[in-house]
């Protein structure tokens, strides 16, 4: 009697224990790492670029962290973690380390290394181990000409950054109607010229030159005297040296026309130096610290709001990491993890099929601007939503060169103005 | 000659073919990445070994025929729709025909004067390529992912694309075997030694100079599209990297000139030494510094290369590490 009642109390508190745990308990809840594989370009020709752009993902990752991380509807929590390599810039790199994250450090989710050609290395081996990955640093459209299913955008195409600047022109000036295009002859240059001629012409414009310079190039005294009397428009450029060389040569030869809208270079606070050959000359950049978009603006346009507000993300950039002002490297590293965070919380889970619909419905605002990505097969995960701020350089109360984001609304500090007679 | 009966083939044959069988076996993805990239180091090395090392002529512009023959072996995929390993045979002879042509200007020089030249030619070719509309100009050319299926899929064509070239540095080993132990292997011998010698003794220094100098160029033209391929796209800056044949040269310098285990074993270890520094917890930051700082010590203290100075120090070892 005495071994049934041991036997009955040995029962009962298994039963009790067994209980216990098939409750469901909130702090027991699992916790998973996600990890997130890249590689980034910390030697090399591209460092200072895609160092501000591990900057930008590893403040969303700790801020991701410290409020919790992402709870899935099954309970699950979600923890981010980093792992990266240095590829010195290099292709040849891209591909062997790509390959070691996916299956040696078993990365969940990738993000791309900075500029489109090493983008376009490491999304082959992506879209071959069936990882999505979001490009982060890279603006070439051509990369998602190539069939890849997986791979979304998160800058402005090319293509696209000067468009802006073609629509502030209708605007400002309605009666100008001949563009000059002076370009640099390197990949990213050319694939912006080329998308800036087809949408100039397609909204009415006559291109009247469009030359092409050798990257390098410090005297463009031929292809200033080559642009045609009565030119509306100066645009064109490559990246900054040459950018900036081709604007002071402008001002000195008193090229008269109503906009300057030039490549990379103007958005740089060291355009400044240049003094009154800056001013009035107009810029894109893919953000701006300066940028006005809100929960109001996304509220008014009928589109969803997500992550912190412009303001919240400067002040907690500049508290992480001191005085520095995010560049739009530094937004485009995190906004690539917001991105990534809302499809996560859309799809509730990290399996790549489900994580991919919810990328492909993505359509919301964030502080670094609209985000929607082409999910047609020919040209799946391009970006749509973004758009290129247009910034001026104009002069501030003491006289001295102010950036001003001048295009689009949403985004504008102050109105913008007609190139000055020089 | 009955080359399978040759001791100094088989340790540089063997060496290849059995690190090339292990990754095939073990079919793992990562590795399979790892050895790409060195064999195709060893490939691009050994085949610069044929003219450096062979004729004494120091090549500062192999790259020229990796770029411009890989070039045109990605055309011939991407644009003409070729099957990667013919497109890789056009890329290869396309750049013999370039050598065949560069060399009858800059064959004529000697010593420091051929080294210059061939930096300009690096130069050029880049310059052309970004202007040459059908290779894309600046933009260069890409191949969409759909070109893979016809090999099975992108996990497929990856292996694929190793295993030929596999094949091609299997290929120039035996090539470079049968050159250095050729007569004609002895005539570039002489001319390394002195050229004006080995002409008045008979030796038709500029035909083998510029056969040498065809045979060199026809394997990176090969490597170079396979290379392409595998990436999916191409770029100027990329197809003619001044910094890349800088590496290659290194490498045969490490391992040893002129030998055929030489450029082997140096495009390994500088491989392996930066892909280690590379992901190494500790150097991961430091790690050009410290791969410079290793070159330094072993191009000062062991200047014949690592297998230069096995040879030298183990004199019974020198039929076997030719």
């Amino acid at each position: 009697m005495r071994r049934l009642g041991l036997g009955l109390t040995y029962l009962a508190l298994v039963g009790l224990f067994l209980g216990f745990t098939a409750l469901p308990n909130p702090a027991l809840a699992a916790e998973k790492t996600v990890t997130l594989g890249f590689t980034a370009s910390q030697t090399g020709k591209l460092n200072v670029e895609a160092i501000r752009q591990i900057n930008g993902l590893n403040l969303w990752i700790e801020q991701v962290n410290k409020a919790g991380g992402i709870k899935l509807p099954d309970g699950t929590v979600l923890k981010m973690a980093a792992k990266f390599y240095d590829d010195e810039s290099n292709k040849d790199r891209v591909q062997e380390l790509y390959t070691r994250l996916i299956n040696t450090d078993k990365a969940d989710f990738l993000i791309s290394p900075y500029s489109s050609g090493l983008a376009d290395a490491a999304a082959v081996v992506a879209q071959q181990n069936k990882r999505i990955m979001i490009t982060a640093g890279a603006s070439s459209d051509s990369t998602h000409f190539k069939g890849f299913s997986l791979v979304y955008m998160t800058y402005t195409p090319a293509s696209l950054y000067l468009a802006g600047a073609v629509d502030l022109l209708a605007k400002l000036a309605p009666e100008a109607k001949k563009i000059a295009i002076i370009h640099e002859k390197d990949k990213f240059s050319t694939d912006s010229v080329n998308g800036l001629r087809k949408y100039a012409e397609g909204k009415g414009y006559q291109v009247v030159m469009f030359e092409g310079y050798d990257s390098g190039t410090t005297d463009f005294a031929p292809f200033i005297n080559k642009i045609p009397a009565g030119v509306d428009a100066v645009m064109g450029g490559g990246h900054f040296a040459d950018t900036t060389t081709l604007t002071r040569q402008l001002y000195e030869k008193k090229v008269q026309t109503k906009m300057i809208a030039l490549l990379v270079a103007p958005p740089e606070p060291k355009f400044a130096e240049l003094g009154e050959a800056c001013i009035s000359v107009v810029g894109s950049s893919q953000w701006e610290p300066v940028a006005k978009y809100s929960p109001e603006a996304a509220k008014a346009e009928g589109v969803e709001w997500f992550g912190p507000t412009v303001a919240d993300f400067v002040k907690e950039y500049q508290a992480k990491y001191g005085k520095e002002e995010p560049s739009y490297h530094s937004a485009g590293g995190y906004a690539a993890g917001l991105i990534l965070q809302k499809a996560i919380e859309k799809a509730g889970s990290i399996d790549t099929e489900k994580v991919k619909a919810a990328l492909d419905d993505e359509d919301m605002y964030t502080f670094y601007g609209r985000i929607k990505f082409d999910t047609t097969p020919k040209a799946h995960g391009l970006q749509l939503g973004h758009q290129m701020i247009i910034i001026q350089w104009q002069k501030d109360k003491q006289g001295k060169p102010e950036k001003v984001a001048v295009y689009p609304p949403a985004a504008a500090t102050g109105q913008a103005m007609v190139c000055p007679v020089r | 000659m009955n080359l399978w009966r040759q001791p100094g083939f088989w340790p540089s044959f063997l060496l290849v073919f059995l690190s090339g069988l292990v990754v095939l076996v073990l079919r793992q993805d990562t590795l399979r990445e790892t050895a790409f990239t060195v064999l195709m180091f060893i490939g691009l090395a050994s085949s610069l070994n044929i003219l450096m090392g062979y004729t004494g002529y120091v090549n500062f512009g192999h790259i020229v025929f990796f770029g411009l023959g890989g070039y045109f072996g990605f055309f011939l995929v991407s644009e003409m729709g070729w099957p990667v390993y013919l497109a890789a045979l056009g890329g290869g002879v396309l750049s013999s025909i370039l050598a065949y042509i560069i060399g009858a200007a800059v064959l004529r020089l000697r010593g420091a004067y051929f080294a210059l030249a061939t930096i300009g030619v690096n130069e050029a070719a880049r310059a052309f390529v970004s202007n040459f509309e059908p290779f894309g100009g600046s933009t260069g050319l890409y191949v969409n992912f759909s070109a893979y299926d016809r090999y099975g899929g992108a996990g497929q064509a990856l292996w694929f694309t190793f295993i030929l070239l596999w094949l091609v540095v299997l290929a120039v080993i035996v090539v470079s075997y049968l050159v250095k132990r050729s007569r004609f292997g002895l005539g570039l011998s002489a001319i390394r030694e002195d050229e004006d010698t080995a002409m008045v003794m008979g030796v038709n220094a500029p035909l083998d100079k510029t056969k040498a100098f065809l045979i060199s160029a026809f394997f990176p033209g090969l490597i170079g599209t396979l290379y392409f391929f595998k990436n999916g796209n191409v770029e100027p800056d990329d197809a003619f990297r001044f910094q890349m044949s800088l590496e290659i040269l290194v490498m045969v310098m490490l391992g040893g000139k002129g030998l055929l285990l030489g450029p082997i074993v140096g495009a390994f270890a500088y491989e392996r030494l930066r892909g280690y520094l590379l992901t190494s917890v500790i150097f991961k930051n430091l790690h050009l510094a410290t791969s410079g700082l290793v070159l330094l010590l072993i191009v000062l203290f062991v200047p014949g290369g690592g297998v230069g100075w096995l040879r030298e120090r183990f004199p019974k070892l020198r039929r076997w590490l030719e």
